[in-house]
């Protein structure tokens, strides 16, 4: 998923933004024309193809489709598209197309071509205002806030890059709420590799029938993944191979007496052919359904998980098997583009927390100074929050009105 | 706007004349018009770091920060240079830049139609050390350089090309200061020998006319010296040195 970031002010028209649309537009050039642009899109376009020579393709996440038109009021259809190998993008600060100069791709003169983004475009163009690229907050702090006559009258630009990607990261793990998560199912094995991206999780859980999401909670030391497994000889003692290293074993015993434990001892789920401690009627009529020696934090059955690192996995319980689970995570913000998107919400916020962590190590700024923009940070990574947890009274009452139901006791 | 050299001369000759002092010549007249203007040229960017340091007004005329800006702005030059690929590096040598590179501005850097973007230059340290940090890696957003004697090297290494079938041009442009040309008294001689000014081929002060009273001051100074006149250097060193302390003071 790559969100796209909106000018100031909007560039895309409604056609643009709503249905990914762009055109069409009339060659006038008297000859064949192979070349168009497109820059009013936020998207940048990805074509399949690099090479309109080779004809061999490159990748499959391909953006959009090109239609040959030949009349404005012609509707594009999949009989007008122009073969995705005979188009290449050449220019991606422009959006510009080159398309492959033979009859049914080039567009004649006085027809049209039109340009179709894919769905997953689209919904990647949708709320595009909502954020700005962290070039943008870059370049408009070293505007504002550097130069002549300002307190930061000489700042190497190298010391903005790297505070402003320290702040998204920093921003990443407890303010900018998390948007990643991947949905995938548990395998026999009960190991699910860490996302590509993974810093850290938010929460892990399974869906029910009903798509109801479940929360897996973590092992908190119940059961454990040794990062390293010797095999040991009679004494104890590691033993190695012929280069010297330690043997180490082809699985852990702890994981696969954990992966076939029988969760209902931990719960105290009541099972009638294996009670597992819970008094059930049939002995003790008296103590019916108790269980002595529960811990509430263990009295459930939706399953555990751990990071198993010696794996570089999320370990899961035996019942979680084959469930379709849900991992949100937050990553850094930095995984996939230096040039990555921040909320517009959290813009005041980067500023202060770039100016601060800019100042605070140089030698030239009292220590008041210091201490101002310190808490001037504070004050709107603060306010970010409060903006970002996204508290509107509507839903606030809506969930107040619990206070009229009676808990029975 | 330029300072006409035939006023700058026949003023220098008025002075030096009166009470038959003595006479400088064409050739003497333009050895010491290179020297002096280049004084004065110079000078604008030392009292340029000394008004920066200073309160500055916000007037139209009076703001010494702008005058001085405005004086070094007709200097100012720029050109699209071609940087080629050495190694991992994109260079580019200004030794035969023309007008020659007197001090080095800023590099720019354009990839098609996006806005250009400053090549930061660094020195050789720094260059080194932010290369090894993943967060400030010189990008094609952020790209730096290093001048070693004549040749900027840049990072990341991109080429100047033209844009081929819509394919993004990578462009530089080289914005820097240029050296004021040599003023020249150019001349004919007339039928009894004399020396008659040649306009056509005479080369004018470039610096900024706000100075000529100093220029011409500066000229007598040195001309006192030639003709053996230290009265003349006394007088013009002091008249200069009083123009020069109320502009900084």
């Amino acid at each position: 998923m790559s969100k796209t970031v909106a000018t100031i002010p909007i560039k895309e028209n409604d056609s643009q933004y709503y249905a990914g649309q762009y055109g069409p537009l009339q060659n006038t050039s008297g000859v064949n024309q192979t070349v168009f642009s497109f820059p009013d899109l936020n998207t940048t376009l990805i074509s399949n193809y690099d090479d309109l020579g080779t004809s061999t393709q490159v990748r499959s996440t391909g953006n959009f489709t090109a239609h040959l038109l030949a009349t404005a009021t012609t509707l594009p259809s999949t009989s007008n598209q122009i073969p995705v190998g005979n188009i290449i993008v050449t220019n991606t600060t422009n959006n510009t197309i080159q398309l492959k100069n033979i009859q049914g791709s080039a567009i004649p003169n006085n027809q049209f071509i039109f340009l179709q983004l894919t769905d997953v475009a689209i919904g990647e163009n949708y709320g595009s205002y909502s954020v700005l690229s962290l070039n943008d907050i870059i370049n408009n702090f070293i505007v504002a806030y550097t130069g002549q006559d300002k307190i930061l009258t000489r700042i190497k630009r190298a010391d903005v890059l790297f505070h402003a990607r320290r702040a998204i990261q920093e921003f990443s793990y407890d303010t900018i709420p998390s948007t990643k998560s991947m949905e995938t199912t548990v395998p026999n094995t009960l190991n699910v590799p860490l996302p590509k991206d993974y810093v850290n999780y938010i929460r892990l859980s399974w869906a029910d029938v009903d798509g109801v999401l479940r929360t897996i909670y973590p092992l908190s030391g119940l059961s454990g993944n040794p990062t390293e497994i010797p095999v040991v000889d009679a004494n104890g003692v590691p033993t190695q191979d012929a280069f010297g290293s330690n043997l180490e074993s082809s699985g852990s015993i702890i994981e696969q007496r954990w992966d076939t434990a029988n969760q209902n001892t931990l719960s105290g789920n009541y099972d009638p052919y294996n009670n597992n401690g819970v008094y059930d009627h049939v002995w003790w009529k008296q103590a019916y359904g108790q269980r002595y020696g529960l811990e509430p934090e263990l009295a459930q059955s939706n399953g555990y998980f751990s990071v198993n690192e010696r794996l570089g996995t999320f370990s899961f319980s035996g019942n979680v098997a084959n469930k379709i689970i849900m991992i949100s995570y937050i990553s850094d913000g930095l995984s996939y583009d230096l040039d990555s998107i921040v909320p517009k919400m959290l813009e005041e916020a980067m500023y202060s927390k770039i100016m601060s962590n800019i100042i605070t190590p140089r030698n030239d700024v009292d220590g008041n100074t210091k201490a101002f923009y310190k808490r001037d940070a504070y004050v709107k990574t603060r306010n970010a929050k409060i903006r970002l947890s996204n508290l509107k009274l509507g839903e606030i009452v809506q969930i107040f009105r619990g206070q009229a139901k009676w808990i029975k006791r | 706007m330029a300072i006409n050299v035939n006023t700058v001369y026949t003023t220098v000759l008025a002075v030096l004349n009166k009470e038959q002092r003595g006479y400088l010549t064409p050739y003497e007249f333009n050895s010491l018009a290179v020297q002096v203007q280049l004084e004065i040229f110079e000078k604008y960017f030392e009292d340029l770091n000394v008004m920066l340091r200073n309160p500055s007004n916000n007037t139209e005329y009076a703001d010494r920060v702008k005058t001085l800006e405005e004086k070094i702005n007709t200097f100012e030059t720029s050109a699209a240079v071609t940087v080629t690929l050495s190694g991992e590096f994109g260079q580019y040598n200004f030794s035969a830049q023309s007008p020659a590179v007197h001090r080095f501005g800023m590099l720019e850097y354009t990839n098609g139609s996006l806005l250009p973007v400053e090549v930061e230059k660094v020195p050789k340290h720094e260059f080194l050390l932010t290369r090894r940090s993943q967060l400030t890696a010189p990008t094609q957003d952020y790209p730096i350089c290093y001048i070693e004697g004549t040749t900027i090297n840049i990072l990341p290494g991109i080429a100047s090309v033209a844009s081929v079938n819509g394919s993004p041009a990578q462009v530089y442009n080289l914005e820097y200061v240029k050296k004021p040309a040599d003023p020249s008294w150019a001349f004919t001689v007339g039928t009894v020998g004399q020396y008659l000014y040649d306009s056509g081929n005479s080369v004018n002060f470039e610096i900024s006319d706000l100075d000529q009273s100093e220029l011409i001051l500066k000229i007598l100074a040195y001309a006192g010296v030639v003709v053996r006149d230290p009265e003349v250097t006394q007088a013009a060193a002091g008249a200069a040195a009083q123009i020069e302390q109320s502009q900084i003071s």
